[in-house]
């Protein structure tokens, strides 16, 4: 069987995931194995809800939030963006380090620019295959 | 856990949307099996009354506690199917829409099984979420009536006025002793060179005279303070010296002593811009309003000189001299702020190179202005200040403290977009009135993008006035001359221009307000001025409910604009006002007080001022007209006492298990 990464992608909601909604819209196509949660703001995106992603065998988890200046609450971006940086450090000592968490944004408008990351987020999972931890938590 | 809630998932096919790619009944089948769902349906379309009477009649005969709605995104319609849930008799928040469109079938039309499976967890984590939602109690807030008006310029005066028409009570408050502002300045306005005053003036005794309008003038909000639908506001209204007896007669001015010839106190007019002087007891100018005259208790003999000098109250008849008064303080309590607290003209001293504040003949364009009044200090005469006699040749300078380097302390980024038309009409003016007078005007690009602007600036021309593409390097005064030296950037010459008089189109730059700012909460961008709530599609509201804004407080623009975004200040006010009640979000941040330790952790991250902790319980509390529900307080919580309502640690963790790529048996 072929291997499809499963990725967790937290978008906020006035940006994230409204490009998500604007790529579905426009028809952009990305893969079925990136699944979406919604929150307000990336600002609520907790370092544990990484560390869970993983833990429930997800290969690779994405936050999507507004572009650096442009946060709906000021500077919800800029908090995730320190605290996804700290659980970056824990996920390099659970070997999870090779860019399997990343913070980027998309404007409401950037539907083509939510494809592309998702894409292009899934294709490098792809090459890095299965999360280590998957086998450890089927064990 | 199962048994506990009894929630409905209604899977709406949107007409084929979703049901061409993901497959409903699958969904469906799938959906009927989790735990806690009562009833599993699909829809055809759940936006159209069809779905709606079937959403309220299984709440109603199942008595469902939680609902998913699987159907396109919440941006569509969850507020719909929230308040017809609402209206069955369900919490409206205990209602999640399950994006199975743009995210699902849209994103993944060209893979159904992937799409269905998808759609399989996309609906299991919205149950999982709704199985451990609460009802939400949605509070509401009387909204004070009445609104203040933040600074008595043209912006808050038409503001105000139509406000006021509309029966609202407006209290307007402004700073200095006269409402007016700086349009009362201009003298004319472009591009009909109508007189300013003339078109001001009965707008001023308008508002002055509304029953509706209380006028605070040299009055300053010193604190605003916020509850649920209030701001209650501090004002300290500065002494005047002089009673409401007073009756306008001037005669104290007369005598007045301060800024005579042989006084040792000068006093500049802040309404002639510093080309002339005023005395201690003064009417800002003519058609000031009130029609109270002001002691300046900073420049005048009783003050200075231990109640030497009573000039002023020997020879008033109305006995309207009172040198006890004391600083008063006001508390204006409303449900809407206007802010209009405009600009001031940017001082180019910092400029070296324009030898601004170093030649007396090379001035501001408000400075200009004061002197095409023919009320005004040189009775509308373009002179030379060093000489007094008329300017015959006159060199303005376009971009003074706009269109700056970016970084450039010194200068501003922006475009102060008046200034080009500015100068079109001042020096139009001139060649009206003195033909014979050379008239240059310095520019990088001459913007003249408004309505009639275009036709105005070529009238300019017809009139003899000479545009020149270029910013000078230096402004030399050199004997009786001031010499400006620019290269022609359309012609490549350098030119040496012998003027007489230099006028400096200096930006517009915000009045300096920032503890008022602060204390409504308010952001500025980057520039300076007041940051509204969407630069486009919200310019008269900001981030903060009931506070609104007008003129160039938001950004520079002409009287015109000005206007136009005054009324349209004032009708989100009413809008606001009239609602009569604001609804507060309950999706806001709340404290679990057995676990907070007071710690103030959130109060650190909190950008809105929302969370303090009360110093007598040292619990964390909420203030839930100011919060937004962003969430970053609860990241930081290091024991989990806050959070936001819907959005809960548990909540969220349902969500990630059910999305996980072990949870869902295909």
């Amino acid at each position: 069987m072929t291997f499809e990464p499963q990725v967790l992608a937290f978008c906020c909601n006035w940006c994230g995931y409204s490009a998500a909604d604007q790529a579905g819209v426009a028809k952009l196509e990305y893969p079925a194995g990136v699944n979406i949660v919604r929150l307000m703001c990336t600002g609520m995106m907790d370092p544990y809800y990484v560390l869970r992603a993983f833990e429930r065998g997800f290969d690779g988890v994405m936050v999507v939030g507004c572009h650096i200046g442009s946060c709906h609450y000021k500077s919800g971006n800029l908090q995730a963006r320190d605290e996804m940086a700290r659980v970056t450090t824990v996920l390099r000592a659970l070997g999870l380090g090779e860019g399997r968490l990343v913070m980027d944004a998309a404007s409401a408008s950037e539907g083509s620019r939510f494809a592309t990351l998702a894409n292009e987020f899934v294709e490098k999972m792809r090459r890095l295959g299965p999360s280590p931890l998957r086998e450890v938590v089927a064990r | 856990m199962t048994g506990q809630r009894k929630i409905g998932v209604f899977i709406c096919h949107c007409g084929g949307n979703i049901s061409d790619v993901v497959d409903v009944k699958a969904v469906r089948e799938f959906a009927e099996k989790e735990d806690d769902v009562a009833i599993a349906t699909d829809v055809r379309f759940m936006c159209a009354n069809e779905g709606q009477e079937r959403l309220q009649k299984e709440i109603r005969e199942k008595g469902l506690d939680g609902v998913v709605v699987a159907c396109c995104t919440p941006k569509m319609y969850e507020d719909l199917f929230r308040a017809k849930a609402a209206e069955a008799g369900m919490n409206p928040y205990l209602l999640e829409i399950a994006n199975i469109r743009e995210q699902c079938s849209y994103a993944h039309r060209h893979e159904p099984d992937k799409a269905t499976a998808k759609a399989k967890r996309i609906v299991k984590g919205q149950v999982e979420k709704v199985r451990r939602l609460k009802p939400l109690e949605v509070k509401t807030a009387a909204i004070q009536p009445g609104v203040a008006v933040i600074g008595g310029g043209i912006a808050g005066i038409h503001a105000s006025i139509l406000l006021a028409n509309l029966g609202h009570k407006v209290t307007l408050i402004e700073k200095s002793p006269t409402i007016g502002g700086n349009m009362a300045r201009s003298v004319k306005t472009f591009p009909t060179d109508d007189c300013a005053m003339c078109t001001l003036s009965p707008k001023m005794n308008e508002v002055y005279n509304h029953p509706n309008v209380e006028l605070l003038t040299y009055a300053e909000v010193k604190e605003a303070k916020r509850s649920p639908g209030k701001w209650t506001l501090t004002v300290e209204k500065k002494p005047r010296y002089v009673t409401d007896a007073c009756i306008g007669c001037d005669r104290c001015t007369e005598r007045c002593p301060v800024s005579t010839a042989k006084s040792p106190i000068q006093v500049d007019s802040e309404w002639d811009q510093g080309l002339a002087k005023r005395k201690a007891i003064y009417l800002p100018f003519p058609q000031a309003l009130p029609q109270i005259w002001t002691i300046d208790p900073d420049h005048c003999f009783y003050f200075l000189k231990n109640g030497a000098c009573r000039v002023c109250s020997m020879v008033c008849p109305a006995k309207a001299i009172d040198f006890a008064m004391k600083p008063e303080t006001a508390t204006v309590e409303v449900g809407a702020v206007i802010v209009a607290t405009g600009y001031r003209e940017y001082d180019p001293t910092p400029l070296a190179h324009y030898a601004y504040g170093r030649h007396p003949d090379v001035v501001t364009q408000m400075q200009f202005a004061r002197m095409l009044d023919p009320m005004g200090p040189t009775k509308g005469e373009a002179v030379r200040r060093s000489t007094g006699k008329p300017a015959d040749t006159i060199a303005m300078v376009q971009c003074v403290g706009s269109r700056g380097a970016p970084g450039d302390p010194n200068v501003h980024e922006y475009c102060s977009r008046v200034c080009c038309m500015v100068a079109v009409k001042h020096a139009q003016l001139i060649k009206k009135a003195r033909p014979e007078t050379e008239v240059y005007i310095l520019y990088n690009d001459l913007r003249a993008y408004g309505k009639g602007f275009e036709e105005y600036y070529a009238r300019s021309m017809e009139l003899g006035v000479k545009y020149i593409r270029g910013l000078p390097g230096t402004v030399t005064p050199d004997g009786g001359k001031v010499l400006v030296d620019v290269d022609d950037m359309l012609t490549g010459r350098r030119l040496r221009i012998p003027a007489d008089l230099v006028v400096l189109s200096a930006a517009l730059e915000p009045n300096p307000v920032e503890g008022l700012l602060a204390s409504l909460h308010l952001d500025r961008t980057a520039d300076g001025f007041v940051k509204e709530y969407h630069a486009k599609i919200n310019p008269t509201e900001t981030a903060v409910k009931g506070v609104f804004v007008a003129g160039c407080a938001q950004g520079p623009k002409d009287i015109t604009d000005t206007i136009a975004q005054a009324g349209a200040a004032a009708m989100s006010a009413a809008v606001f006002l009239g609602s009569g009640q604001m609804t507060l979000n309950p999706l806001v941040a709340e404290v679990d007080p057995a676990l907070c330790r007071a710690c103030d952790r959130c109060t650190e991250v909190c950008e809105f001022d929302a969370v303090h902790v009360d110093p007598d319980s040292l619990v964390a509390v909420i203030d839930e007209t100011a919060c937004t529900g962003c969430g970053k307080c609860g990241v930081v919580c290091p024991t989990g006492a806050i959070s936001v309502r819907q959005f809960t640690k548990p909540q969220i963790l349902a969500s990630i298990d059910a999305l996980a790529p072990m949870a869902v048996v295909p």
